[in-house]
């Protein structure tokens, strides 16, 4: 959301449209707010990886990253509660 | 360009809501995401609901003449969304006019989106409803039937 409100082809693409999008300040609030739930270490790893990518936590589909393409291991998707990375490129993956 | 035809088969009748309960903001959206969340069995019904209150506090995303186009991306959908509701009596929703809304696009899509899908389908439906004709349609439709045909129909 931040991604998009601070992108200025897709912001003037939503104002154009009629959209006000002067809440930016309220959302990064939010996110500030959100980021003192999240493990250090967790951060760390989004905030290094962010450094590399535009989009930080992707998809696998059909046992790839949908960052780099490579292939994740099946048994990543068992691992409950636990947060997986790529092995590849680092990216944080969800499973859908 | 993304064609009329393209745009309808977004619309299922499953997400479509034509007699809206809700009487406040947070209860329409969140009638909406039930919905959604029905249709393609998400668990994390909350994550969309608290994106899109986010969002409406970047700016209300009813931008008047009773309509209003939630939005947003998330990671709980793996492909784009649409979910229509109305509301005869009418919500406030923070309008720009100030007045009630009485019909919603709710626009949902992850955020690997790599044909801006979600702007496309957003700035089709805003264009239809632009069109103070195909406004009136919309918001006195009365069945899905119906709504589908406006929007098949909308001819842009």
């Amino acid at each position: 959301m931040i991604r998009d409100a601070e992108d200025a082809k897709t912001a003037a693409k939503m104002q154009e449209m009629g959209f006000p999008m002067d809440g930016i300040a309220e959302i990064k609030k939010a996110r500030t707010e959100l980021t003192e739930h999240i493990k250090p270490q967790l951060l760390n790893r989004y905030q290094r990886v962010s450094q590399n990518y535009e989009r930080i936590v992707v998809p696998v589909v059909k046992d790839l990253c949908t960052g780099c393409f490579a292939k994740v291991a099946t048994s990543f998707r068992y691992e409950k509660n636990s947060v997986v990375t790529c092995e590849s490129c680092g990216r944080i993956l969800y499973f859908t | 360009m993304m064609t009329s035809q393209e745009l309808a088969s977004y619309f299922r009748e499953s997400l479509c809501i034509f007699d809206l309960k809700a009487a406040s903001k947070r209860e329409a959206l969140a009638e909406m995401v039930d919905v959604v969340c029905s249709e393609h069995d998400i668990k994390d019904r909350g994550l969309i609901l608290e994106m899109l209150l986010n969002r409406e506090s970047l700016g209300s995303t009813a931008i008047g003449k009773g309509v209003a186009f939630p939005h947003g991306r998330t990671l709980a959908v793996r492909d784009l969304s649409i979910a229509f509701a109305r509301s005869v009596r009418g919500v406030d929703f923070d309008s720009t006019d100030k007045k009630p809304t009485h019909a919603f696009f709710l626009i949902i899509a992850p955020p690997q989106d790599r044909d801006n899908v979600y702007l496309q389908v957003l700035g089709r439906v805003v264009d239809l409803i632009k069109d103070d004709a195909s406004r009136d349609r919309v918001v006195g439709a009365s069945g899905y039937a119906e709504l589908k045909t406006i929007i098949e129909g909308q001819g842009l």
